[in-house]
């Protein structure tokens, strides 16, 4: 080989090489990211007027505080307690509820409150696929810039399913989860399913002491079970059912749709729905949109404790969310969910209390606590896994196994609570700084102790975290003081759970912890690229010298093989 | 962004934002505004002034508390309601569980309903009317030029024309003179709620540029509204959830129409399209040859160069331009040979 094709081979070797040598002498300095590169989330929710957070009095309904910073609507805590055929249209108006969603009449006991509820939900699709844009509708965020697909049984609304005709944010009672309800024990109660969704659904009330057929409607064709297979037909869309029954036992249960189960809870078609015990005059609020804090607690409640939270946990596969947003085409949504889609490969991603992650959790669903004080604490899981919920400095003890009331000299006081798919918990939260039940006053975090349970998607801090807060720890607008002061703006951010935004940057001036930024040279893909391009011109190269010279590479190959025999030859002869 | 569109198309129409549906009293005021459907109008204003609680702002002085039986129907009542009594279990009855096989219908007063100073009406089981107009003339036109009416179905049943969809009007394009006076019959066929909301009118004859009927059927409502004298074509869809995405969308042309609306079963294409592909199911055929599906040759030899050879796309490249530069560089090499021979 001629000495300059050595060369020329060596020098290209040497600025490879070369690169590599000098670039620890290099290390790309930290990229910081600059605030103001950042869409900071307002940490309330701009819509909810803060005077909605006050105690109140709407159509007659005392309604409790909310020091939440993202509130109940007080009017629709109004329409739901009085039902929405009882309250002016004024109050409805501003609820956004369909004026038959709550139909209560009929004292039948005489004890002085409604005996024939009526609850109407229909069944709603959020962060769904659109043929016309690149985007979702209607949009719902569990955390910032968060949009699983998701399923819902809604309260009937009346009007569009977004804010206005501008938005495409969902109206804010369509959302995650399927709403608590509550009822009374001796109610005649009947959940009407209006099924608006494409895909047919039915509802199970699991726990809930309801009969397995009820003969009288609709000539007995169908039970009362929500079993497709044994009880009822799917409720195809477009057709409305009624489930119908009359508890005689309390507790705090779950409801749920049975069609195709393994796919249908877990998007979302699961709520809490309550038994609560019978007592003269005990209007409910038979809606808790969002669930979080009961600001019309039942009578029975408010006889033995102070303050009452619906806490849902709920999880959710991102690659099954993502189906509804690949398709429009039913069929093809079908198809991709039923069967394709194999949960038994499926992870968990998405980790809700009350349909949201943190920090969205801190709007709704925080715990706020004042001290001695006894709090109930209904809980539910929903997920598909055992969840392990721990009580930063409190103990609590659990009263209620599914909704069946535990032995109260047997009771038993811990700070995890693990709750397995679809078992509830009723907690007896008390606040008394004696150093079991509580260590005092703070903002104390309260979250599954499964460690993906408080991430989103695997980005921490997410997942369903949510704090207990005393009051003495709680700013002006409703968030929790955090000991150090600097505050939780971070986690507003988009960008945080696009995995773009350093977590220790804030604290870290010097940059130690910080995202280098990209080294000089040739980085890995162009390297892979180089790579593949020479060496498919190489073997180019070799496969025209392969035919150009055909005769010679043909006489070596016969050689070579002749010689190769020849070797046999002289063995098998030796 | 077809929101966004369609905010482009209202402020062609609607001319001036300060300019509010539930005003009036102050209509005449508009009419030396022409509505050129043109150019320069500020779209944020829009949105600032009528963004949020689009319900709230109305008057709604009726109350609905009470259902009193003796309730007084004004005799030229135009609500258009036709309240069947076709729910029988959603009405209470006053005996004992499970029994709910007996007319309800002196329980409540069907037919009760409320007005709104704005053309807005709504009864006790959600039935809407908005955005009714029987004789407030849109500036453009200087009288009504014709009455129609129309008769619009929706249901699941008028989907089954479009594969690919779950809900639809069994109509997609209505077409309409300018200045026509349209009284529209909004059949639900479905047992659930659908809607007939119409987008893009002007605003300061119908709130939020809209005209919307809505009921839970099996029930009909009727509307009127009068269109605009520009030629423009107008979005119609039900707004609940995934119902217009799923089929249950049409469109208004008036005179000569504008843009037409994407994605309307049958009639336009959609914007974003699905990508079907093969799915093996069971054939008859299958059977007959014990189960042992054969794929097509050429799908054979993909599954196995796409199994076996560890090739990536641009080694490909490199091979073909290897395999072009092969013979220039051969011959750069017997040049050279050459010129060293020659030289000595």
């Amino acid at each position: 080989m001629p000495i300059r094709y050595f060369m020329a081979s060596l020098a290209i070797c040497s600025i490879f090489a070369a690169t590599n040598i000098q670039a620890s002498l290099k290390l790309p300095a930290t990229v910081k990211v600059d605030p103001a590169a950042l869409e900071f989330e307002p940490m309330c929710d701009p819509k909810i007027p803060a005077s909605w957070r006050k105690a109140q009095m709407i159509e007659g309904v005392q309604i409790e505080a909310s020091e939440q910073c993202s509130p109940d609507n007080p009017y629709l805590i109004a329409a739901v307690v009085k039902g929405t055929n009882n309250v002016s249209m004024n109050t409805l108006m501003e609820t956004g509820l369909s004026p038959d969603a709550v139909i209560k009449t009929d004292d039948i006991d005489g004890d002085g409150d409604p005996d024939r509820i009526i609850i109407k939900l229909e069944v709603i699709e959020l962060n769904g696929r659109t043929p016309d844009f690149e985007g979702m509708v209607p949009e719902f965020e569990i955390a910032p810039g968060i949009k699983p697909g998701a399923w819902v049984f809604a309260p009937k609304t009346s009007g569009m399913s977004t804010e206005n005709f501008e938005s495409i944010r969902a109206n804010y009672l369509l959302r995650l989860p399927s709403p608590v309800i509550r009822v009374e024990v001796g109610d005649i109660v009947q959940i009407v399913v209006e099924n608006t969704h494409y895909f047919p659904h039915t509802i199970h009330l699991h726990g809930v002491d309801h009969p397995f057929s009820h003969h009288e409607y609709n000539g007995g064709k169908h039970g009362n079970d929500g079993v497709p297979q044994f009880s009822e037909l799917d409720l195809m869309p477009g057709q409305r059912r009624v489930y119908e029954f009359q508890a005689r036992q309390p507790g705090t249960m779950f409801y749920h749709c049975h069609v195709q189960t393994h796919t249908h809870l877990a998007m979302g078609l699961a709520g809490m729905i309550i038994v609560e015990e019978n007592r003269p005059n005990n209007w409910l609020q038979t809606l808790n949109i969002g669930g979080g804090k009961v600001r019309y607690p039942s009578v029975a409640v408010k006889e033995q404790y102070d303050q009452e939270y619906d806490l849902h946990y709920h999880a959710m596969d991102k690659e099954l969310s993502q189906i509804i947003q690949k398709y429009n085409d039913p069929r093809l949504i079908a198809y991709e969910m039923n069967h394709k889609y194999d949960l038994t490969d499926s992870t968990e991603d998405y980790f809700t209390l009350n349909g949201l992650s943190f920090p969205y959790t801190l709007r709704e669903s925080m715990i706020i606590a004042e001290p001695d004080q006894n709090i109930k604490l209904r809980m539910l899981n929903s997920g598909g896994e055992l969840i392990a919920i721990h009580t930063h400095g409190h103990h609590a003890a659990i009263t209620h196994y599914d909704g069946t009331e535990h032995n109260p000299i047997a009771r038993i006081t811990r700070d995890v609570f693990d709750m397995a798919p679809a078992q509830r918990l009723d907690l007896l939260l008390n606040t008394t700084n004696d150093g079991l039940h509580s260590y005092g006053e703070g903002a104390w975090l309260f979250h599954d102790h499964r460690e993906k349970g408080i991430t989103t998607d695997g980005m921490s801090e997410g997942g369903s975290m949510s704090m207990i807060t005393y009051k003495s720890y709680l700013d002006e607008v409703g968030m929790p003081i955090a000991a150090h002061g600097t505050d939780l703006s971070i986690y507003f951010t988009k960008e945080y759970y696009q995995r773009r935004l350093p977590v220790w940057q804030h604290m870290d001036e010097a940059g130690f912890l910080g995202v280098p930024g990209e080294q000089s040279g040739f980085n890995a893909e162009t390297k892979s690229t180089i790579t593949n391009l020479t060496g498919g011109f190489i073997v180019g190269i070799l496969v025209y010298l392969l035919i150009a010279r055909r005769q010679k590479t043909w006489a070596s190959v016969t050689s070579a093989i002749a010689r190769i025999k020849s070797m046999k030859g002289g063995k098998a002869n030796g | 962004m077809v929101k966004h569109l369609f905010i482009a198309l209202i402020s062609t129409i609607a001319f001036s934002t300060a300019v509010h549906a539930q005003n009036s009293t102050g209509h005449n005021a508009h009419d030396d505004t022409d509505h050129s459907e043109h150019s320069g109008h500020d779209h944020s204003a829009h949105n600032n002034s009528d963004h949020d609680h689009s319900h709230h702002d109305h008057t709604h002085d009726m109350d609905h508390s009470g259902h009193d039986h003796g309730h007084d129907h004004d005799s030229d009542d135009h609500s258009g309601m036709d309240h069947g009594h076709d729910h029988p279990m959603d009405m209470p009855g006053e005996h004992g569980m499970l029994h709910h096989d007996h007319d309800h219908a002196d329980h409540h007063a069907h037919g009760e309903h409320h007005h709104h100073g704005d053309g807005h009406i709504m009864d006790h089981e959600g039935t809407h009317i908005m955005g009714q107009n029987f004789d407030k003339l849109p500036s453009s036109c200087s009288s009504i030029s014709e009455d129609v009416e129309i008769t619009v179905r929706a249901g699941r049943k008028y989907a089954r024309q479009f594969p690919g969809t779950a809900f639809a009007f069994d109509q997609q394009e209505w077409r309409v003179k300018p200045c026509t006076r349209i009284t529209w019959n909004f059949v639900n066929e479905d047992n659930i709620r659908h809607q007939f909301m119409m987008h893009g009118l002007p605003r300061y004859l119908y709130h939020l540029g809209m005209f919307h009927l809505e009921n839970t059927g099996p029930r009909t409502v009727t509307g009127t509204m009068i269109v605009p004298a520009a030629d423009e074509t107008y979005l119609v869809h039900c707004d609940i959830a995934q119902h217009m995405e799923k089929g249950m969308k049409a469109q208004l042309v008036v005179g000569k129409g504008g843009k037409d609306i994407p994605s309307i079963p049958g009639l336009t294409p959609y914007v974003l399209n699905d990508t079907y592909e093969a799915i093996d199911l069971p054939k008859i055929a299958d059977k007959a040859n014990d189960g042992k599906t054969t794929k097509p040759i050429i799908q054979q030899i993909t599954d196995f160069f796409n199994a076996n050879v560890p090739f990536s796309g641009l080694a490909l490249i490199g091979l073909l331009f290897g395999l072009v530069c092969a013979p220039l560089l051969v011959r750069i090499v017997a040049l050279r040979k050459k010129e060293a021979s020659n030289a000595p």
